[in-house]
């Protein structure tokens, strides 16, 4: 598992690229699903056979479920040159020495990069960069509009307490959670705002006091819940099928869901939202590293972010993919929440030392079984 | 022989239970034949709104099916192969004398089935990443072969024990060599239970995900594949029509092969 | 007999040698599948071992490599001694389903069956084997739905409030099937059937006859035979199968993301403390507790003569 993460923490042997050679033939990814389409799934979604005629790097992908899996693949093996991390993943892949410094000298569009990302903590560390911004997102509030009719909820309340809902009946048994550690943020986000005598400043870095309190209101939610979410489409059929009427969810599924006609719309509640902004970052033993650069840059092309936008319900790292973009149209970005951005507090790492704030904060491992207690109802 | 008539009521209960059992079997079988028709190509409700032969088409035209399907034989064939090997070496060897650790060796055997796939998936990935060995092909083999080898010596050496050892003898006293009395007398005996083992092993492991998950670097086997498909927008019909196409596809290999271990036992 | 006389000579040399030394063709015939499986398998087994005594380091989530007792202190928490606890009543309940379902369809099969209708049988034993597993899955999901094909087939029938009933039955009950315990025993039942259905056929078809016939001819009511003649020589089938059965819910994880309420199984626990928190230290320990279950329980299934079955 460790090693390759023996490295020490600044870039792979000899610091970053200087230059950009000669591609080598390949580059291999590990990426969310659907964010390196070939248009296998639908012919006009295809942002690599271009990029494999042009550089001659054939593109393989490894498509992870979750964070925690990204940075377990990265750790375990040196197969691979890039990964679409997150901010809960890329931290630690920073960390543990798994990913190298980019040199955004060699990145010609790096210009273009939305500026409120350039120098974003969660791949800016001691100014060094490790990555280049790919996509980011909010995680909303999505609801069945029938249900809520012409209230639509505008707090987490209807996920985190017990509450009556517009129809008359109880949301117990009728919400979701996400499925994964970082959701904790999630609460603390809520008491940070329904509870200020807490502190809470940052819902990533947490103390002890803080971290109880969060870890009680989801103990709560744990009798609401319908299930934990885990893979977008579980969530899908659950609103389809099985009466599920309010979740935390990402403009993924809420576009999927709409454009068949169900009846589902989503809003960002007045506490606020986590989100996600997923970086293109580097193996520090990257086989393949100057078809990486090659991808790196491409990853920026205006085309690529704005149809994968389009594909996803993401927001463009390229803010110039949003006007002009055939399949994203000129809403597209505002649609998937591009004015979101100033309400989101974005997925990190927690860490023990409250990202140098000062103070003890509780390390992401203990987050993991703490939440695998909580949804095992303890 | 008792008289007719209790004998057919107590053959009604059984054969009412026994049929509805293969409906229990298939009938979610059926449902993936259902949704594989359907026009809606996300989230799926019941019943489906309407039908279209559009994911056959979609299906076949996709590279990443053709190129998991690939993998996926290859991993089977090659993991059964070796299984198969080790497995009747193994069964040879314990079968006919009793020697000090016999029942350890068949309690080890058995161990890699017996014990859940995710403990095999994680030990062999903990072993490969101290062991600093690049994740492929092989890596995957290795993991499919360690619980194929139980199957097949389990099936070979239950044939074995119902094989006459005077057999063996007749064919000594012939004159035949050690060799030659495998080939010609032993392998034609324990034939039914090398296919049956193998098609077994073969299924195992051409339907096998958890010990793959650990075990696979980059490559996508077929049940991977469908593991990535089914979280995926839009491609979800697509994981049911080639579920239906594998069925369809080995529902005469099975026929063959069972016909063939059957016809050798006698009734 | 054809001779291929070219190798005669020097294999016909060797089997000699090796025939005279038992010693040796033992060592020959088991070496490679010892080395393979005592050298590979038990190495890693042993290795994940090693890894129980690591731990974690608090910031870059690395591993630790100095040897310390305490993960295995982290182990015995109350959350993980209630996955322990659950995953292994599921295991209990689903081989106990698993054998009482498939033990009527074995014992017609071998019993009443002709050879074709075997043979059909068999092949539809089969095939679900061969079905993907995680379709399958995903199809019960479709099937146990609030919307979904069984309760519209319950609500056809008038019979709701029997699996109202069910479902707010405190423990295995929940909001739908699909996200209760109960739906989750279905469903893992479901999919191990096939590997108690073939040990138990193959116990039973064991079973002369003649025995039969010399039970009923001693006077033996059938039910009698049942009792003294059949059921005593099925039970090895039944441990064989019991294996598959409780070692495959036991480590199974994929299941319970997708039916259940979420609550944790040892295998989901193992999976998300390796792959999720990147902890193998603490999953390397966790692991250790099926294989533990897993040796009583094949010790106590060999005595009930489960490897004779298998």
């Amino acid at each position: 598992m460790m090693a390759a993460a023996c490295g020490d923490d600044d870039a792979g042997p000899g610091g970053p690229l200087t230059e950009i050679g000669d591609g080598e033939g390949a580059v291999s990814i590990i990426a969310w699903a659907g964010y390196i389409e070939r248009g296998d799934t639908d012919p006009s979604f295809d942002w690599v056979t271009q990029f494999e005629a042009d550089t001659g790097c054939m593109v393989t992908v490894k498509t992870a479920a979750t964070s925690d899996e990204m940075v377990a693949l990265m750790q375990g093996s040196n197969d691979f040159d890039l990964v679409t991390a997150s901010g809960d993943a890329s931290l630690r892949l920073i960390a543990g020495g798994t990913v190298q410094e980019v040199n955004t000298d060699l990145i010609e569009s790096w210009g273009d990069v939305d500026p409120r990302l350039q120098e974003a903590p969660w791949h800016f560390v001691d100014g060094a960069h490790y990555g280049v911004p790919y996509q980011w997102g909010s995680n909303v509030l999505m609801y069945n509009t029938e249900v809520f009719g012409d209230t639509p909820p505008t707090s987490w309340n209807v996920v985190f307490e017990e509450v009556t809902l517009p129809d008359g009946a109880s949301n117990a048994g009728r919400v979701e959670a996400y499925d994964g550690p970082i959701y904790i943020a999630d609460a603390a986000l809520y008491l940070m705002h329904h509870q200020p005598e807490l502190g809470i400043t940052d819902p990533y870095a947490l103390n002890r006091a803080q971290f109880k309190a969060a870890l009680d209101l989801m103990r709560q939610q744990r009798e609401l819940v319908f299930r934990y979410w885990h893979d977008a489409f579980v969530q899908m059929d659950d609103f389809t099928t099985e009466g599920v009427v309010a979740s935390s969810s990402w403009p993924f599924q809420v576009n999927i869901l709409a454009a068949g006609g169900a009846p589902i719309s989503s809003v960002i509640p007045v506490e606020g939202a986590t989100g996600w902004a997923d970086t293109t970052m580097m193996h520090a033993n990257a086989p393949h590293p100057n078809c990486a650069y090659m991808w790196m840059e491409w990853s920026l092309n205006p085309q690529v972010q704005g149809d994968l936008a389009a594909w996803f319900g993401s927001v463009p790292a390229n803010l110039s993919a949003c006007t002009g973009n055939a399949l994203l149209g000129d809403t597209g970005c505002a649609t998937n929440g591009e004015g979101n951005f100033d309400q989101i507090h974005f997925w990190k790492t927690p860490q023990a030392d409250c990202f140098g704030l000062g103070g003890e904060c509780v390390p992401y491992h203990e987050w993991v079984t703490q939440s695998v207690a909580v949804i095992g109802g303890r | 022989m008792s008289t007719r008539r209790p004998r057919i009521r107590r053959h009604f209960g059984l054969r009412l239970s026994t049929w509805a059992v293969l409906a229990f079997l298939h009938f979610p079988i059926l449902i993936v034949a259902l949704y594989a028709f359907t026009t809606e190509d996300a989230a799926f409700s019941f019943p489906p709104p309407g039908l279209t032969l559009e994911w056959f088409g979609v299906a076949w035209s996709n590279g990443a099916v053709r190129d998991a399907l690939y993998l996926s034989l290859r991993v089977a064939t090659t993991a059964t192969a070796i299984a198969l090997v080790l497995g009747t070496m193994a069964a040879a060897a314990v079968w006919r004398r009793p020697f000090f650790g016999r029942e350890a060796v068949s309690l080890f055997i058995v161990l890699p089935i017996a014990l859940p796939g995710i403990i095999t998936g994680i030990s062999l990935r903990s072993a490969i990443a101290l062991g600093n060995i690049p994740f492929s092909f092989w890596t995957i083999v290795i993991g499919h072969a360690t619980f194929c080898v139980a199957i097949a010596y389990n099936n070979v050496v239950a044939r074995m024990r119902r094989t006459s050892p005077s057999l063996l003898e007749a064919s000594a006293d012939l004159g035949a060599n050690g060799w030659q009395t495998f080939r010609h007398v032993l392998l034609p005996q324990i034939r039914p239970a090398l296919i049956a083992g193998g098609m077994l092993a073969f299924a195992l492991s051409f339907d096998e995900i958890i010990v793959t998950t650990f075990t696979a670097g980059n490559q996508q086997t077929l049940p991977i594949w469908m593991f990535s498909s089914l979280v995926r927008p839009r491609q979800r019909p697509m994981t049911n029509v080639v579920a239906l196409l594998i069925v369809a596809l080995t529902f005469i290999p099975i026929l063959l092969a069972t016909r063939m271990t059957r016809n050798t036992e006698g009734s | 007999m054809v001779i291929e006389s070219t190798n005669v000579g020097r294999i016909g040399r060797i089997s000699g040698a090796l025939h005279r030394r038992p010693g040796l063709r033992l060592l020959l015939l088991l070496g490679l599948p010892a080395l393979w499986l005592v050298g590979v398998y038990g190495g890693s087994l042993l290795a994940l071992l090693w890894q129980s005594f690591f731990s974690l380091d608090e910031f870059s989530g690395n591993v630790n490599r100095d040897l310390t007792l305490e993960t295995w202190g982290d182990l015995f928490t109350d959350s993980n001694i209630s996955i322990a606890i659950r995953t292994l009543s599921m295991a209990t309940a689903v081989t106990i389903g698993a054998a009482v379902i498939a033990f009527p369809i074995a014992y017609y099969t071998v019993r009443y069956a002709g050879p074709r209708l075997r043979a059909a049988f068999f092949v539809l034993i089969l095939i679900p084997l061969w079905s993907s597993y995680l379709v399958r899955v995903y199809a019960w999901k479709l099937i146990l739905a609030r919307e979904g094909i069984l309760f519209w087939f319950v609500d056809t029938l008038g019979l709701n409030f029997l699996l109202d009933a069910a479902l707010s039955a405190p423990g295995i009950g929940g909001p739908s099937l699909s996200a209760s315990a109960l739906g989750q025993f279905f469903v893992f039942t479901y999919i191990w059937l096939p590997y108690m259905i073939l040990p138990v056929y193959t116990a039973l078809e064991r079973v002369p006859r003649s025995y039969l016939e010399a039970s009923a001819d001693l006077g033996a009511r059938p039910a009698q035979t049942f009792r003294t003649v059949i059921w005593p020589l099925a039970i090895p089938g039944i441990a064989a199968g019991s294996i598959f059965t409780f070692s495959l819910t036991l480590g199974d994880y994929i299941i319970p993301t997708i039916i259940g309420d979420s609550s944790p199984f040892i295998g989901l626990a193992i999976y998300s403390y390796q792959g999720v928190a990147g902890n193998l230290p603490l999953a390397a320990a966790f692991s250790f507790v099926p294989i533990v279950i897993m040796v009583i329980y094949l010790i106590l299934a060999r005595r009930a003569g489960a490897f004779d079955a298998l």
